[in-house]
């Protein structure tokens, strides 16, 4: 009887609390959650027999505020090329940009981190590094080949001119299929989620 | 008249086992207490009287099985699944192929293709024996012995006669056998030849090449023995087995581009015993043991027939050896072993040739001091050349609680020594362009590519791979026996692995071609536990029922740590939606079903013997498709099935034997997640026997 109406104190305090939360909050309107779909970005192509590159493709860049892809010579903030993903800094680029991974989901990560957590793309390492399992995505390998976008990985980005976002990699094929076929759906398109903050905040929600 | 000692333990033992013998009516019963085995103490003992659990298969229910492979007698045993794993391995206890020991006449075979151990290679008309022993022998086995250890014994040269079968069905399978043993005085001899042949299966014909490509393969085996006096005996068996396959694959990107050829495998083994009695109390056993397994493969392109690749390996595994067995009385019984292994490895993927060897010695001691409990001991150490020393303790014990009741129970330890290939791969993917490395060539193979300018960066030093350990587990068995009159009896057994120091492959480096190289490391820990059930009933005079159950839980221990800190999340395919997974959502590793049976009725009227068998392998993980790597989504599991089994056979006196069986009944398929299961499969068999009275 006594634990119960602890319980029901204690709820009552939460309850409070969070509506002030909610009320000192009101100023700012919540950001969207955006989802780009089917940007293709195919990488160079490999001859299977020698290991030689035989076609050297572009990244495609891509710019949170204008929310489209953009050319090399605008301003972009993420490039993707393949598994491949570059950020405008460092090696890549002349902005600001730069890129960490954290675990978590969409929502629940609603701050960006301290601007010195973020990583540049430097000519030994990417700030989101390649290679299964240690960034963004997973290859299966035989027999199924596929990549697959590891849950749990959200991609905090800084913008070329320093402002923050955060993207998450849904899909690597075309149309996000449910049961992706690495051999015969299109491969390195892009379905992402991503959410920008143009203020200049680390705030994401 | 002297009494070998042997046969005095066991007519000791004997004594202890009677309990159901007066009862005498139950023939099976009596002929189940007399059965004997020797994998799971290395010395004869009756089945009854075992502190570990043993699955016993003889002769006569291999036949009635209509089997010519030791992959199909195997998968009807209780809590024994089927991987196809590069090779058709045995899953025991939750353990991947890579853990179970196979042996031969007490030695093992060697040849694994990336841990398992090809069960089809090994012809099951000379065998008169299989013994299944589950839970770690690495006490008495070292290396290998970590899940059980499968021992498959052949036949003796113990009386003159020779036999023929031949036996077809579908898909063009053709399996001609024959063996001659001949027995005068001191000296038995024993010849068997069989050929194997089949046109193999297609389950997809829109994909080019087959699901099983057509082969054709030979086993000879021979055994000698001579016994000098009633002191020495001396024993010679040879064995060569020896495939031919087919290979093809379209490796076009667009246009079809075929590769083809032929691949072989040879595995041969050669076995010298001698045993000697020295005195009423100590027996010796001298053993030598020489292996090799060969394998060549040649692909050429069919339009220039240029080469596309070649490849070849050869293993080569000798082992001298020195079993005492010393009977002090009634009550204590010791076994002392020493020897040593020397192995070799040249392959294309090896730089050079490659050799360790190790020294070992173990020990075992039974006691018995009562009638009805029986106490073991025993120890292995195996020094190594590379990894270092090894110590495998294991203690078991059974009691006798009533006449109709008995307890085992067991705590041991188990090892698998890291391989050739974790120790001295040294293997660039063309195609690809990865690289693996061994522990050994890690070091040196990163400094080449750096020398090279071919490392982008190195993400772990590669100083860290030099010292790779044996993966180990220690496991626990507590198995109640029982057994009543009415001829019902039903073993339970509860089991608990706890693997560590699991050896999985690490990312060293990224290479400038944006590949990496790869080493090998030990990393995860992961435990499997569950429940073993047999049950078998003469229902009626002539039908017998033999049932069986396996519940399993493997998990991987880091994953579940993971899970109850949060950090595993899954996307859902439709609404692209991450979440966190939670533990009770965790199926476990994959390739393992959390439920196995089987039914099987045996049926006997005067010369026919007939039987009809079922086996159900419950749904289990295939892979992942949510993107967090672990098995926790429905669409994740390839879903349970059922197979039926049966065969009818009538025996026309001594001489002639005909049989007919149809295996998968119902024409089960699964064509995409389990190209192992060819369809229904039907057979005729005719056997010969010539046996001189």
């Amino acid at each position: 009887m006594y634990k119960s109406r602890l319980f029901l104190l204690l709820g009552l305090v939460m309850a409070f609390t969070a509506c002030k939360k909610e009320d000192s909050d009101a100023v700012t309107p919540a950001l969207e959650a955006l989802t780009f779909t089917n940007l293709a970005a195919p990488g160079d192509v490999i001859d299977r027999t020698t290991g030689q590159v035989t076609q050297t493709n572009p990244f495609i860049y891509f710019s949170f505020e204008k929310g489209t892809t953009v050319s090399a010579s605008e301003n972009w903030d993420i490039g993707f090329k393949g598994t491949t993903l570059i950020f405008n800094s460092g090696v890549s680029g002349s902005g600001q940009g730069g890129a960490v991974i954290k675990t978590g989901t969409f929502d629940e990560l609603t701050e960006a981190p301290e601007s010195t957590e973020f990583r540049q793309d430097t000519n030994s390492e990417f700030a989101v590094p390649t290679g299964s399992d240690n960034g963004w995505y997973n290859y299966s390998g035989p027999p199924t080949f596929l990549i697959t976008p590891i849950a749990g990985r959200i991609i905090m980005v800084k913008t070329f001119d320093g402002k923050y976002a955060k993207v998450e990699v849904l899909s690597y094929y075309k149309d996000a299929p449910t049961q992706p076929n690495a051999l015969s759906d299109q491969s390195a398109t892009y379905t992402f989620r991503y959410m920008y903050q143009a203020d200049g905040s680390r705030t994401l929600k | 008249m002297k009494i070998p000692t042997i046969t005095l333990i066991i007519v000791i033992l004997n004594t202890y086992n009677i309990f159901g013998q007066s009862n005498r009516k139950d023939s099976l019963k009596a002929i189940e207490l007399s059965e004997i085995v020797v994998t799971a103490t290395r010395t004869e003992r009756q089945l009854g009287s075992l502190t570990t659990p043993l699955t016993l298969i003889k002769k006569q229910q291999i036949q009635t099985l209509g089997a010519l492979r030791l992959t199909e007698v195997l998968q009807e045993q209780t809590g024994l699944a089927i991987i196809n794993d590069h090779g058709q391995g045995i899953q025991m206890q939750g353990f991947d192929p890579d853990y179970t020991l196979i042996l031969i006449d007490g030695e093992p075979l060697v040849g694994r293709t990336a841990g398992t151990l090809e069960l089809s290679r090994i012809a099951v008309n000379n065998i008169k024996q299989i013994e299944v022993v589950k839970g770690p022998s690495s006490s008495l086995y070292g290396s290998e012995a970590l899940a059980g250890v499968i021992n498959i014994i052949t036949d003796d040269p113990d009386r003159t006669e020779g036999g023929l079968n031949v036996q077809y069905g579908a898909n063009q399978t053709l399996n001609v056998n024959g063996q001659v043993s001949f027995k005068h005085k001191k000296l038995g001899v024993y010849l068997f030849a069989d050929r194997y042949s089949s046109q193999g299966y297609d389950l997809n014909p829109e994909t080019y090449g087959a699901t099983v490509e057509p082969f054709f393969n030979h086993t000879f085996q021979s055994k000698i023995k001579y016994q000098f006096n009633s002191n020495l005996k001396l024993t010679l068996s040879g064995r060569l087995f020896q495939e031919t396959q087919e290979q093809r694959s379209d490796i076009g990107n667009t246009t079809p581009l075929i590769v083809s050829g032929e691949g072989t495998q040879t595995d041969g083994n050669f076995l010298m015993t001698l045993d000697q009695k020295l005195g009423k109390n100590l027996k010796m056993q001298y053993r030598l043991y020489h292996t090799i397994y060969d394998t060549e493969s040649g692909l050429r392109y069919e339009n220039d027939q240029q080469i596309f690749d070649q490849s070849f390996f050869k293993q080569r595994f000798t082992r001298p050896e020195v079993v005492a067995n010393y009977f002090l009385n009634d009550q204590h019984f010791l076994t002392l072993g020493v020897g040593g292994t020397l192995e070799s490895v040249r392959a294309t993927r090896y730089e050079g040739e490659r050799r360790f060897n190790t020294q070992y010695i173990f020990g075992q001691y039974e006691w018995t001091p009562a009638k009805n409990l029986t106490v073991l001991g025993g120890a292995r150490l195996d020094m190594h050349s590379v990894y270092g020393q090894q110590l495998s303790p294991k203690f078991s014990t059974r009691y006798q609680l009533v006449p109709w009741l008995a307890l085992r129970g067991s705590v041991g330890v188990g090892f698998k020594a890291p391989d050739f290939r974790q120790l001295y791969l040294n293997f660039t993917n063309t195609t690809v362009g990865y690289t693996v490395f061994g522990t050994e060539e890690v070091v040196a193979g990163v400094e080449r590519f750096t020398q090279a300018g071919e490392i982008l960066n190195i993400f772990t030093d590669p100083a860290n791979f030099t010292t790779l350990n044996p993966e180990r587990s220690v496991a626990y068995n507590f198995g109640v026996d029982m057994q009543w009159k009415n001829g019902l009896k039903a073993e339970v057994n509860l089991f608990r692995n706890d693997i560590e120091n699991l050896i999985e492959t690490q990312i060293v480096a990224r290479k400038t071609n944006n590949q990496s190289i790869f080493s090998y490391l030990n990393l995860r820990e992961v435990f499997t536990q569950g429940a073993e059930v047999n049950v078998t009933y003469q229902l009626f005079k002539n039908l017998q029922i033999k049932g069986g159950y396996q519940y399993l839980i493997a998990k991987d221990k880091t994953v579940v740590d993971q899970l109850n800190r949060g950090e595993i999340f899954k996307r859902d395919p439709q609404t692209l939606i991450t979440t966190r997974v939670t533990n009770s959502e965790y199926g476990g590793l994959f390739n393992r079903s959390r439920h196995m049976a089987n039914i099987r009725l045996f049926y006997t009227y005067k010369s026919i013997t007939a039987s009809l068998r079922t086996i159900y392998r419950g749904r289990y993980g295939l892979g992942d498709l949510n993107g967090n790597q672990i098995l926790d989504a429905d669409n994740e599991y390839v879903a349970g099935y059922w197979l039926w089994n049966t065969s009818v056979a009538k025996e026309f006196g001594q001489v002639l034997r005909l049989q007919v069986g149809v295996d998968n009944l119902l024409d089960f398929r699964n064509e995409t997640m389990i190209p192992g299961i060819a369809g229904r499969l039907w057979y005729v068999r005719a056997g010969f026997n010539f046996a001189r009275k």
